[in-house]
């Protein structure tokens, strides 16, 4: 399915089950950030920047 | 999110606040796919108390603390969600909390600011977070052109708007 097809679908769904799926991303956002993922991902990503800059 | 907006419903009926409308990325969700959000921005109304002209929001933040809310920063967590209660600061965002629309939540009453006015603010507010809201809310044809220009008109927006088409839409729509 095209984005703006899977978009326009999400769209038409109901208040509640969005705020269902919102709930959903922001409990993997805790999780993610819990974890220190984000922050390694980033440490990685600014080394890689460091050395490609060398 | 039933839990909290349960807990603001009970708060209006109350008496701690009047007429609210969520706003934000949530408000936004209503018309749109979802977008990852981590907080709640509830646009409330607040009883006129004696004749001063400061607004506090004290009573808002006592009445949930002492019903188990917890302060964060400029938040204060109800029912796993961070909410800002956010006092119209304007016209426009006064006339969002007026005409907000009525909808519910897994059974639950609540407000949501138009989408001509959820637009109309993140145009007024101007962050790119912002102008990435407004051309999802175009992408999308969730929004009353009609609406929306009378609403840009009368809030004095139209400078700003001109400026979005110049820079986001390649000129006026």
């Amino acid at each position: 399915m095209s984005k703006p097809k899977l978009r326009a679908r999400m769209a038409s769904l109901s208040f509640s089950e969005k705020i269902k799926i919102l709930e959903k991303l922001r409990d993997r956002e805790e999780a993610i950030v819990a974890t220190g993922l984000r922050r390694k991902a980033k440490q990685v990503s600014d080394q890689a920047s460091k050395e490609s800059s060398k | 999110m039933k839990a909290t907006l349960e807990a603001i419903n009970q708060m209006q009926a109350d008496g701690v606040i009047g007429k609210y409308a969520i706003g934000g990325a949530v408000g936004a969700t209503f018309y749109l796919a979802p977008a990852a959000t981590v907080d709640l921005d509830v646009f409330v109304t607040l009883p006129v108390a004696g004749t001063g002209l400061l607004v506090s929001l004290s009573p808002i933040y006592e009445y949930l603390k002492s019903r188990g809310g917890k302060a964060q920063d400029e938040y204060i967590v109800i029912g796993g969600w961070p909410v800002q209660f956010l006092p119209p600061s304007d016209d426009l965002e006064q006339d969002g909390v007026s005409n907000a629309v009525s909808t519910t939540v897994e059974g639950v009453p609540t407000w949501v600011m138009s989408a001509e006015h959820l637009v109309a603010i993140a145009l007024k507010t101007g962050r790119p977070k912002d102008h990435n809201r407004i051309l999802q809310f175009l992408e999308q044809d969730a929004v009353e052109r009609k609406k929306l220009g009378r609403i840009i008109e009368q809030h004095s927006l139209t400078a700003k708007w001109k400026q979005f088409e110049l820079r986001f839409l390649g000129g006026p729509r």
